[in-house]
């Protein structure tokens, strides 16, 4: 071949052996994301992801607006956890701005912020669901999910893309009739997701594919710095919402779970145990909760920062999402870098992938709460 | 540009933090031996300043600690970081460019999970590399040591941080693009001088 | 400015009817009477009653139903209408389509959601339909790279080899397509074929995961029709034969499932596999393989393929029931046929009119009554098979491969061992106690 390629690029050597697998883009089972596979016969030998076909520059477009006008797109990399994504910005802000949220507003944000992670997690569990070639727990939690949708409809007014935070509070407060509404619907919700057990997590074919395939150990998961559902299924007690409690959520009363298997069944199962803790707190916020109260401070039209720097780190529903915020003074953040879990659990994903069946491929490659939107930002 | 410590301190006054990091290192000595040092409420920076004292502590919260070293020092410091404060992960690595001082910061944003009383703490770790305005990412003088071999995780984040400003990690098995496309042929995107149309 | 019709004149109206009608006349002259001629002078006409039937007579019989009866029983005796429509493909395909509906309806109510609803008004009953027009509207794409004849004879060779499996199947007494005395082995040497043009087909489309899913269907099909053939030969052993309507006639007083559970539990796993049906689909798991060997199919070779599962999902739930569901064998539930019209005539006006209809009745009693029984017998069989579906998971080719070569094999020994203690206890079989 004399054709010059670009650099970067290189042609790729023929092997008799080795079969390159390029799964994804344009592959049912890869999300936005390619990753490079090499198979010897039925195993793994080499795995090699490859980010980055929905990056939209979230980092770079955030240096150029104001505080304020980064709300609504800095939500878009996740929307399905858009009130978790927005959480740690607003934290920031208000900590930049010497602001103090209204005691009303922190419930609210607390229950809001739970609402999107079973939201999310709903979402993904669809997609473990029809990863392993289960319908019906792809449809199950697609249907279920509507019911906390509706709810976050009420809120917020949008069904996924909410822009309910902001710094100083939320955007608005709920509807009178609101508490009852939730409550009613989060108690139907935990009967449903229940059911889960018997039609997926107790299913022994469901067991006999994902128990023992990319076993994370605890050293592993600690050294290659994974959060979220991915650590605390090997054994690391870790939850911001514990170590770190932001809002009210040292007030609440909730555990996080945590498993010893580092398999990808404990993988899975971390996610759907972290939904009836989210019930809990929804539960226990809402009796908690000032039944009325302003939900706001007001802003200037254009606040502006200090020469400081802050960062700032929730759990969403993936794991610890972090915001870097740099202020030189000006009404828009000097750099703000966003690390997102996604991003740092894709690091294991050749620990894991590789030397594992190809069959395993998906099951692995879901279980790790990747979510490709939110890595490539 | 840094807020300084003694300014910090007072800001931060009020803050009674009580760290166990004496019980795990028995063999750093107790702070108030080093008269020289400059005292913090956060035990964290002052072993950091005790090891180097060419270090600065541009903060240190109760649960941030921020620590300025030169590109030279990151490695040790970093391994001491590991090894004697039990900070064993990174959480992000981010670049920051600055023009009009010719130089563009890494910083490592550093957390615990095996040491309970940490997981509170962020140690910041950061460092300057020089800029050079016609940039050839990884041919150029913007060079800096990989933290790869000491904390594993950095692995994609450093990657991400060469093709976002150009800063070439030595050390690090693997230099290619991450988010980029790979015949991306413009400046690394997220220095001050790549400008976003119509803004 | 009304939507319907802006320029509405009676005169295109007219013109348009004008011009319908003479294209009608030009294709009829130019196309149709050619072919009515050679319908004429080169078909053999039927010899009903010691008379041959010329064309004017089957004219003359159309009109008068009585003189057309004999002529549409005659026909349904003919080899073209065993082969089109009723034990072999037409009917194979209507019980496929049905249970395919009902099925997806069924499915859809297990995961709370109402499946097809528009097409065909009633419940999306048509959507199936509309399904096979969609794929016949489409284009169809040929890899590059493809070795094009065998990449285009593969889907057509997929729907044949099903349709050969079909005509096996004996559905009532005396009605099956190919009553050959070796028809379980016949079955056997049809499915052998399926692996062969499975991997045909994923070769030829030069391209990766086709390749890797006609490997794997390649194992699973091999390694699962060992089980397969093993766990029929106990019923071969205790029938003595090898013809499926004889196998069927054996068991007018109970069905082969009551001896032999083992075998038929075997045998129905191993048509899971053979069907690639969840929990083993793995030639065409999505995730892992994007479609399998089905990948580079489009348009209307993807139909066929689709078409040829369905025939096979069919003709192997009528194995099924063939072979240890007792067939078309079940209790009379079919009134008889009144004895005194066939003799008497109906008498429409008593004492003065009265008329006679020769060839009546138009079917047997027992084939109505056993195409019943078969039928539910069936349907209820591919409900079964279909509706894992909706409560498991796939499973990983290992594990396929470990259950077919470990588990089903020695449990298919198991079943060869309880017919031989059947045979040599002398409770069935020649001189057996049933």
């Amino acid at each position: 071949m004399s054709a010059k390629l670009p650099p970067g690029l290189q042609l790729e050597k023929v092997d008799d052996r080795i079969m390159t697998l390029n799964v994804g883009p344009q592959h049912p089972g890869s999300g936005h994301m390619r990753i490079i596979i090499k198979v010897d016969g039925d195993y793994i030998v080499h795995t090699d992801p490859d980010p980055g076909y929905v990056h939209r520059g979230e980092e770079k477009m955030a240096e150029y607006r104001n505080y304020i006008t980064n709300i609504p797109h800095l939500e878009r990399p996740v929307i399905h956890d858009s009130c978790n994504i927005l959480y740690p910005y607003c934290l920031g802000i208000e900590e930049l701005l010497g602001l103090e949220v209204p005691e009303r507003a922190k419930y609210l944000r607390v229950i809001a912020a739970e609402l999107n992670r079973c939201v999310y997690i709903q979402y993904w569990l669809a997609i473990y669901g029809i990863f392993l070639g289960h319908s019906t727990m792809f449809m199950w939690p697609t249907g279920d999910r509507e019911l906390l949708i509706d709810l976050l409809e009420k809120m917020t007014g949008a069904r996924v893309t909410h822009a309910y935070f902001v710094p100083g509070g939320i955007r608005n407060d709920v509807p009178p009739n609101f508490e009852d509404v939730c409550l009613r619907q989060v108690n139907y919700f935990e009967k449903r997701i229940k059911e889960y057990a018997d039609v997926f997590y107790d299913n022994p074919i469901l067991i006999s594919r994902t128990r023992d395939t990319g076993v994370l150990s605890r050293e592993d998961a600690i050294k290659l710095g994974t959060t979220g559902s991915v650590l605390r299924a090997s054994g690391v007690d870790f939850d911001i919402r514990k170590k770190e409690p932001y809002d009210v959520y040292d007030e609440l009363d909730f555990q996080s779970p945590t498993l010893k298997e580092g398999d990808s069944y404990a993988r899975s199962k971390i996610p759907w145990l972290d939904m009836f803790e989210s019930c809990r707190i929804i539960r226990d916020a809402l009796k908690k909760m000032p039944k009325s109260g302003s939900v706001r401070v007001k802003l200037k039209p254009k606040p502006k920062g200090g020469d400081t720097e802050i960062y700032r780190r929730v759990e969403s529903g993936r794991g610890a999402l972090g915001m870097y915020i740099v202020s030189k003074g000006k009404p828009q953040p000097y750099r703000l870098k966003i690390s997102v879990p996604s991003f740092r659990n894709l690091i294991a994903m050749p620990h894991l992938l590789t030397g594992e069946k190809l069959g395993n491929m998906p099951a692995v490659y879901w279980s790790l709460n990747y979510w490709p939107v939110e890595a490539d930002r | 540009m840094y807020v300084t410590a003694r300014e910090n301190k007072k800001n931060e006054g009020k803050v009674v933090l009580k760290m166990s990091s004496d019980e795990n290192n028995t063999n750093v000595e107790k702070t108030e031996e080093a008269p020289p040092v400059p005292e913090f409420e956060n035990p964290l920076a002052n072993l950091i300043l005790k090891k180097f004292p060419s270090a600065t502590i541009a903060f240190a919260n109760p649960d941030r600690t921020r620590v300025n070293v030169s590109k030279e020092e990151i490695i040790q410091t970093a391994s001491f970081i590991r090894d004697e404060l039990h900070f064993d992960h990174a959480e992000s690595v981010s670049g920051v460019d600055y023009p009009d001082e010719k130089q563009i910061e890494v910083v490592y944003h550093l957390g615990s999970y095996d040491d309970p009383s940490l997981s509170k703490q962020i140690m910041i770790l950061a460092t300057r590399v020089p800029r050079e305005d016609n940039p050839h990412p990884g041919n150029d003088t913007t060079k800096l040591s990989s933290l790869y071999e000491i904390f594993p995780s950095v692995a994609f984040h450093e990657r991400e941080c060469f093709e976002m400003l150009g800063v070439y990690f030595e050390g690090n098995p693997d230099n290619r693009r991450l988010l980029l496309p790979e015949d991306w042929a413009d400046i690394p995107p997220l220095r001050k001088d790549f400008d976003i149309k119509g803004r | 400015m009304s939507v319907i019709a802006p320029k509405f004149r009676l005169g295109y109206l007219i013109k348009g009817v004008i011009d319908n009608i003479f294209w009608i006349i030009l294709l009829v002259t130019l196309i149709g009477i050619p072919i009515v001629q050679i319908v004429l002078i080169y078909i053999d006409f039927p010899i009903i009653d010691g008379e041959i039937w010329n064309p004017f007579r089957v004219l003359d019989a159309l009109t008068h139903p009585e003189r057309a009866l004999p002529l549409v029983v005659s026909f349904m005796q003919s080899d073209l209408f065993k082969v089109v429509a009723f034990p072999g493909f037409g009917f194979a395909a209507l019980i496929a389509a049905a249970t395919i509906f009902i099925e997806r309806k069924m499915l859809a109510k297990l995961q709370l959601r109402v499946g097809p609803f528009y097409c065909g008004k009633v419940e999306g009953i048509l959507q199936l339909m509309a399904d096979g027009l969609k794929l016949i509207s489409k284009e169809i794409i040929i890899p590059a790279k493809a070795d094009k004849p065998i990449f285009w004879a593969a889907p057509v060779l997929f729907a044949a080899t099903a349709g050969a499996f079909v005509a096996l199947i004996p559905v009532a007494p005396g009605w099956v397509v190919a009553d050959i005395d070796l028809g379980l082995l016949a079955v056997f040497a049809v499915i052998g074929f399926f692996p062969i043009i499975t991997i045909l087909s994923a070769w030829s489309s030069n391209s990766k995961f086709p390749f890797i899913g006609g490997i794997r269907a390649l194992h699973q099909m091999v390694s699962f029709e060992i089980p397969l053939i093993l766990s029929v030969l106990g019923i071969v052993m205790l029938t003595g034969t090898l013809n499926l309507a004889e196998i069927v006639q054996s068991q007018a007083n109970f069905p082969w499932i009551i001896f032999m559970p083992v075998g038929a539990v075997v045998f129905f796993i191993t048509i899971l596999a053979e069907l690639e049906r969840i929990p083993f689909d793995l030639p065409e798991a999505e995730s892992e393989i994007v479609a399998g060997w089905l990948t580079e199919f489009s348009g209307m070779m993807y139909g066929l393929v689709q078409l040829g599962t369905y025939l096979k999902l069919y003709a192997f739930a009528g194995l099924f029931v063939v072979l240890f569901l007792g067939g078309w064998n079940g209790p009379d539930i079919v009134p008889p046929f009144p004895a005194e019209i066939v003799t008497d005539g109906i008498t429409i006006l008593p004492g003065a009119l009265t008329v006679e209809i020769p060839g009546l009745p138009l079917l047997a009693h027992e084939m109505i009554n056993g195409t019943i029984w078969f039928m539910l017998k069936t349907i209820g069989v591919i409900l079964v098979i279909l509706l894992p579906r909706g409560v498991f998971p796939r499973i990983r080719i290992d594990m396929l491969l470990h259950i077919g070569w470990y588990k089903l094999i020695a449990l298919s020994f198991v079943n060869i061992f309880i017919a031989l203690a059947l045979v040599y206890g002398g409770v069935i079989g020649p001189g057996g106690i049933l």
